[in-house]
C-alpha cells in the first residue's frame, strides 16, 4: 500500500495547475517578443565589446521564469590579463 | 540573417499522370443516380481523386454540358480536366485534355468485336506490404504483392492483382480495358474491388466471402467471387 | 557516434511525447548522452513534460536559422546530466524549419550524443517529415484502436519512402511501441489485440505501455515517468523498451489484469 502516493497524487494536479499559470502568464507577456532574449544578448555583446573583446562562444543567458520573479543569468568569461604578466616576467628571469 | 532570393526564370516541364476516368451515359439524370448510389455506400469515393470527364461520344450542348459540370461539382467531384470535348464548350472552366504517351492507342477504343485482351507485357512483383496512402499503378500487366495490401492503400493494374495476404485496401484490375482479368487474395477484407470498371464496394461483399481466400472476376457485368479453399 | 530516433505515430494524442521523455531519461540514467528534440513548429510540448518550461531561452528554429548555438540551446536537465532538450519554436511557422537547418543541427549533435531522440509532432505535413528524414531507427507509437492503428501505417510507408535512408536504398528500422494498452478492455473485445495491431502493421514490438495515471502524475509535475515513478508499470514497460532499443534482449509481458486484495480495497488496479 502507498499512501505517500495516494497523497502525491492529490498533489499533482495542483502541481500542474500552478506550474501552467506561472508558464502561460510569461508566454501571453511574451507573446508579442519573442525575440526579446537573442535582442538582448546582442546588446550586451555589443555593451561589453566596447571595453574589452569577447568571444561570442563564451557568453551564455539562462533563464528561470518564476511567479513573481524571474532569474536571468549572464555567464560571460573574460580572459584575464595577470597570466600574460607573468609569462613576461618568466622571460626576463632566463 | 537575411538572404535575397535569386531570381530564377519560371521553368515548366510536361508530365503524364494517372486519373480516374469517368464516361458519362445517357440519359444523364440516370447516370447521376447511379453516382449518388454510390456515395451512398462509398461516400469517399472520389475523395482527393483526380477525376477526368469523357465525353467522347456523346453529344452535348453547351449548356447541357454546363450544367454537367455544376452537377458534378455539388457532389464534390473535382475535375482535373475533360476528354472528346469541343475546347469552345468548355468556357475556360476545365481544361481540354488529350491522353498521355503511356495509353496505348486504340486499346481505348477498342470495338465491340471480342479482340483478346493482349497479353500483359511486364509483371510487378512487390515484396512487402502496401502501406495506407501508397497507391501503385501498373498499366502493363499485374501485379502481385507478396504481404498485405493495407486500408487505405490502392493498387492499379491492368492485368490482375494478386495479393499473398489480407487485402484491406482497393483494387482495380484490368484498369486499361481487360475485363478478362482477376483478384486474388488471401483473406478478404476490401474496402473496393474492380475489374474494368466495374466495382463492388465492401458492404456489398457477402459476409460468408470475408475473412476468406478469394477470387473474383466478371461475367458480363456481373461481379462473382468464390472462396479458394 | 549517435543513433538517431524518430518517434512517431501519425495520429495525435497518443504518447509521442510521453514516450520521447520517458524513454530519453531512461537511456539516459543508464549513463548514455541523450538528446531529444522537440520537432512541433508552433507547439511546444516536449519542455512541459520534461520539466523545463521555465528554462527555454533558445529553441530549434534560432538555432536553424543561426541567432543561437547549438550549446546556448540545449537545456541540461536538471536530474541527470547527461540529458538535453532542445524545445521547440512556440511562435515561428512552419516554413522557418529548413531541411538543410536541421541537417546541419543533426550533424552537430552527432559527435556529443550516443542518442538523438526527435519527438515528431502529429501528423504527415513538415515537422513530421522533418522528424524521420535523418532517422537511423523510427519508433511507431500506437494505440489498440483503428484510426491509430492506420495512421502508423501510413507513416510506416512515409518511412520506407522519404527517409533519407531510404532513399539511399537501406532500410530504416522500424519498432512499434504500443502505449495505452488496457488489459481489460482488450479482453473483453472492445480494443484491439496486441496480435491484431502486429499483423497489420508487420514490424517488431518493442514494448507495451499499460494505460496508466503514472503518465499523467509524472506530466503534471513536469518529470517523464521514469524519473518520476519508475517503480510503476508503465515506467518499468518504458525501461524494458530502453534496453530493447540498446539491442538486449528482454523478454516481453503483456500486461495483464491482476486486481489485488488491497487494490480492491482501495479502488485500485494494479496492472
Amino acid at each position: 500500500m502507498k499512501f505517500a502516493n495516494f497523497f502525491g497524487r492529490q498533489r499533482s494536479a495542483s502541481t500542474a495547475h500552478h506550474r501552467l499559470q506561472v508558464l502561460l502568464m510569461h508566454e501571453r507577456s511574451a507573446g508579442g517578443n519573442p525575440d526579446l532574449i537573442p535582442m538582448m544578448r546582442e546588446d550586451i555583446l555589443a555593451a561589453i565589446g566596447k571595453h574589452i573583446t569577447v568571444d561570442p562562444e563564451k557568453v551564455r543567458l539562462k533563464i528561470d521564469r518564476g511567479e513573481t520573479v524571474s532569474r536571468l543569468e549572464i555567464d560571460i568569461e573574460i580572459p584575464t590579463p595577470i597570466r600574460q604578466t607573468l609569462e613576461r616576467r618568466a622571460v626576463y628571469l632566463r | 540573417m537575411s538572404t535575397t532570393r535569386p531570381s530564377t526564370s519560371f521553368k515548366f516541364r510536361s508530365g503524364s499522370f494517372h486519373a480516374l476516368v469517368v464516361k458519362p451515359e445517357i440519359p444523364i439524370h440516370a447516370w447521376f443516380a447511379d453516382i449518388d448510389g454510390l456515395l451512398t455506400r462509398s461516400p469517399g469515393f472520389f475523395a482527393g481523386k483526380s477525376v477526368v470527364i469523357d465525353v467522347s461520344g456523346l453529344t452535348l450542348t453547351k449548356p447541357a454540358f454546363l450544367g454537367l459540370l455544376d452537377e458534378l461539382s455539388k457532389r464534390d467531384i473535382r475535375i482535373l480536366g475533360v476528354e472528346g470535348a469541343n475546347p469552345s464548350d468548355l468556357d475556360g472552366r476545365v481544361p481540354s485534355l488529350a491522353r498521355g504517351p503511356s495509353q496505348r492507342p486504340g486499346v481505348a477504343e477498342a470495338p465491340a468485336a471480342q479482340t483478346p485482351a493482349p497479353p500483359p507485357v511486364s509483371s510487378m512483383l512487390i515484396d512487402a506490404p502496401v502501406r495506407s496512402g501508397q497507391l501503385i499503378v501498373h498499366p502493363d500487366g499485374d501485379v502481385t504483392i507478396v504481404g498485405s495490401v493495407a486500408s487505405g492503400a490502392e493498387i492499379v493494374a491492368a492485368g490482375s492483382i494478386h495479393v499473398y495476404g489480407t487485402l484491406r485496401g482497393r483494387v482495380l484490375a484490368g484498369a486499361y480495358g481487360n475485363q478478362r482479368a482477376r483478384i486474388f487474395c488471401r483473406r478478404l477484407d476490401a474496402e473496393l474491388m474492380a475489374i474494368d470498371g466495374r466495382y463492388i464496394v465492401a458492404d456489398e461483399i457477402e459476409p460468408h466471402l470475408r475473412k476468406a481466400p478469394v477470387q473474383a472476376w466478371l461475367e458480363g457485368d456481373e461481379f462473382k467471387i468464390i472462396t479458394m479453399n | 557516434m549517435a543513433q538517431v530516433v524518430v518517434v512517431t505515430s501519425g495520429k495525435g494524442g497518443v504518447g509521442k511525447t510521453t514516450s520521447t521523455a520517458a524513454l530519453g531519461a531512461a537511456l539516459a540514467r543508464e549513463g548514455e548522452r541523450v538528446a531529444v528534440i522537440d520537432f512541433d513548429v508552433g507547439l511546444r510540448n516536449l519542455d512541459l513534460v520534461m520539466g523545463a518550461e521555465r528554462r527555454v531561452v533558445f529553441d530549434l528554429i534560432h538555432v536553424v536559422q543561426g541567432s543561437a548555438r547549438l550549446s546556448q540551446a540545449l537545456i541540461r536537465d536538471k536530474r541527470i546530466d547527461t540529458l538535453f532538450l532542445l524545445a521547440a519554436s512556440q511562435t515561428r511557422d512552419k516554413e522557418s524549419l529548413s531541411d538543410d537547418g536541421v541537417e546541419r543541427v543533426i550533424r552537430d549533435l552527432r559527435p556529443s550524443f550516443d542518442w538523438i531522440i526527435c519527438d515528431s509532432p502529429a501528423g504527415i505535413e513538415r515537422g513530421a517529415s522533418l522528424a524521420m528524414r535523418h532517422a537511423d531507427l523510427a519508433v511507431v507509437v500506437a494505440n489498440a484502436e483503428v484510426s491509430s492503428v492506420r495512421d502508423s501505417d501510413r507513416i510506416i510507408g512515409l518511412l520506407d519512402s522519404t527517409t533519407d535512408k531510404a532513399k539511399r536504398g537501406e532500410a530504416i528500422e522500424k519498432h512499434l511501441l504500443l502505449t495505452r494498452y488496457d488489459p481489460i478492455r482488450a479482453g473483453r473485445g472492445e480494443m484491439l489485440g496486441v496480435d491484431d495491431v502486429l499483423e497489420i502493421l508487420c514490424i517488431p514490438l518493442l514494448g507495451i505501455i499499460p494505460e496508466s495515471k503514472d503518465v499523467l502524475h509524472a506530466s503534471n509535475m513536469g518529470s517523464p515517468v521514469t524519473l518520476n515513478n519508475p517503480a510503476s508499470a508503465a515506467a518499468r514497460a518504458y525501461e524494458d523498451a530502453a534496453r530493447r532499443l540498446k539491442g538486449q534482449q528482454v523478454p516481453l509481458v503483456v500486461p495483464s489484469d491482476k486486481t489485488t486484495l488491497f487494490g480492491k480495497l482501495l479502488g485500485r488496479r494494479a496492472a
